[in-house]
């Protein structure tokens, strides 16, 4: 196992509704033990990308490949290869923490629930797990949502805005986790975001969305030219100021 | 297979966690009271009318008023008369073979209450139930998480459809023992071996015809009630699959349950004033008496027998189910 080896790729995704395409072009690659930061104004593209990649929208063009099977050719062995959260991270309000991992463990079959405890010491949640999520903070729910995502032991964590509402201290905890995860347990985690500054922090690459394409992939040295310019200035004139 | 047994075990315990399930319980508890005590008192107000007379001088009286009314009166819908003459021929029947046909036991207002309740009580309650199982998940945006998960979506849809059957089933065993055990405190547990004269069918399409008594025989009130009970639990069903496309087809529960009490009453209104226009067979919630069907009460429309009705709802149920299964694993999972 290389420490380069591609863990998901997507190749020319595009998604038409009606007549009008809301990602026409995206193509990247997650490499094993990186942080991948996808970046785009809101509206590029960047959720809908994200529903392709865990085929929750069929593509119109385009395929994504987790780990060596194709989403749209053999989902369940995809899934097994991914963790997911999108847009926020909803749970069953009315069950514990635990009844709702219990629960998506029973889906993933094979032991998976074995791995609940460990999960939550991980995302420092084993204290109140048998909470109602009615109960939990919006952190709390972000947290649990990691150790769903976990679960089947994916090679690959899709987290959608993972910092949007969160306090300081909850946005530093999460950045902790995201990089110990890459580092630690070799998982390739995608993270979408349009506050660029968090993004930095975290990512080793990223990829620049806008109006459904990829305008720019590559490391943060490479993409900013070798740090001469700030992604923020990048950022700014590749979507041309559009307010972010 | 084991995940499959899982993915039923979490539907199963969702619909128990959401405590809709209680509640139907409890609304079936309480309308069984409350029609316990009122055809109690109304038995006990006739006793203290006639005191004196003996049940066949009743019965008698029942049947010439029927007919009197059949005869006189202009204007009555047909639909009424129809029944008024099953009704006065079914009493001359029981008369004539010496069998009160109004005494009431607990067996007896259990096997009744398996036609009144598949009319619409009982569907009701399972749009109440059935209407959550799949568009609670988008509203409360957890789709997300379930189909993006190692379970293809037609064994996700198909484990909802388990569980939609399970709780129906559940729903019409309560509504049994429910109905038996509290009607026995009025009328008394016991008779589940009493006869039943049962088959009675109106002779051919004629007002004066007549009932058709050739059909008519005798059999237990257990057997009676355990075939009318199976025909209550194929309706159910027959609803249940109906509120599941519903509840594939919108993403609010209180949607697809505002639709399904729609159909159903508005069903229920059309079997009663529609009866010329016999296009209303081919609906599914006429077709949902299927006790009363089998126990011989006219049908609303021309041309319905039990067979006919059993299949319209078994056709009812397949397309539906095949309809929420195509939409289901084809559509986009958009915010």
């Amino acid at each position: 196992m290389s420490a380069s080896e591609v863990v998901l790729s997507a190749v020319g995704l595009a998604k038409r509704y009606g007549r009008r395409d809301v990602v026409s072009d995206v193509s990247f690659a997650l490499h094993r033990g990186e942080v991948f930061g996808f970046l785009g104004p809101n509206g590029a593209g960047k959720t809908t990308t994200i529903r392709m990649l865990v085929g929750l929208v069929k593509p119109s063009r385009g395929h994504v490949v987790i780990d060596g099977h194709d989403v749209g050719k053999d989902f369940e062995a995809a899934m097994r290869r991914v963790g997911c959260i999108v847009e926020t991270p909803d749970l069953y309000k009315f069950l514990t923490g635990r009844e709702n991992l219990e629960h998506f463990a029973r889906m993933i079959g094979e032991g998976a629930s074995s791995r609940i405890e460990e999960l939550a010491r991980l995302v420092h949640m084993d204290e109140r797990l048998d909470g109602l999520v009615r109960t939990y903070s919006l952190g709390m729910r972000q947290r649990v949502g990691i150790a769903q995502a976990l679960l089947s032991d994916p090679a690959v964590l899709i987290l959608d805005e993972p910092t949007n509402g969160l306090d300081p201290a909850g946005i530093r905890e999460m950045r902790e986790l995201v990089r110990r995860l890459a580092g630690e347990k070799g998982l390739a985690v995608f993270i979408s975001s349009h506050l660029l500054s968090e993004v930095e922090k975290m990512v080793d690459r990223i990829a620049i969305v806008h109006r459904g394409r990829t305008l720019a992939a590559g490391t943060l040295l490479e993409v900013t030219d070798n740090g001469a310019k700030s992604l923020e200035d990048l950022f700014l004139e590749m979507t041309r100021g559009e307010t972010v | 297979m084991r995940v499959m047994m899982g993915l039923v075990e979490n539907e199963c315990l969702k619909i128990l966690k959401r405590k809709r399930f209680r509640i139907i319980l409890i609304v079936l508890a309480a309308l069984l009271c409350l029609v316990v005590f009122a055809q109690n008192r109304q038995i006990q107000n006739q006793r203290k009318d006639h005191p004196e007379r003996d049940w066949r001088a009743q019965v008698e009286k029942r049947a010439g008023d029927l007919e009197r009314q059949m005869n006189q009166r202009r204007g009555v819908p047909q639909q009424w008369k129809r029944w008024m003459q099953y009704e006065s021929a079914r009493l001359r029947y029981h008369l004539s073979r010496n069998l009160d046909p109004n005494v009431l036991t607990g067996p007896m207002f259990t096997r009744a209450f398996a036609g009144v309740g598949s009319v619409l009580l009982i569907p009701l309650l399972i749009a109440v139930f059935g209407a959550d199982l799949v568009s609670s998940e988008f509203a409360e945006g957890t789709i997300t998480l379930l189909l993006t998960r190692p379970v293809a979506r037609w064994k996700v849809l198909a484990s909802k459809v388990a569980a939609m059957i399970l709780f129906t089933t559940l729903t019409l065993v309560a509504a049994f023992f429910l109905a038996w055990g509290i009607s026995g405190f009025a009328f008394g547990w016991a008779g589940w071996g009493a006869p039943i004269l049962t088959g009675f069918r109106l002779g051919g399409a004629s007002l004066t015809a007549g009932l058709d008594l050739s059909g008519v025989r005798s059999v237990p009130l257990w057997l009676d009630t355990f075939a009318a009970w199976g025909l209550a639990w194929f309706s159910a069903l027959a609803v249940g699959s109906v509120t599941l496309l519903l509840s594939v087809v919108f993403r609010s529960a209180a949607a697809a349950m505002g639709t399904m009490m729609a159909t159903l009453v508005g069903g229920t209104i059309l079997s009663r004033v529609a009866s010329d226009w016999d296009g209303a067979k081919w609906f599914f919630v006429t077709n949902l008496p299927l006790p009363d069907f089998y126990a011989g009460l006219p049908t609303p429309f021309e041309g319905m027998t039990l067979m006919f009705s059993t299949l319209v709802l078994g056709a009812w149920a397949f397309a539906a189910l095949v309809a929420a299964f195509l939409l289901f694993t084809r559509r986009d999972v958009t915010a």
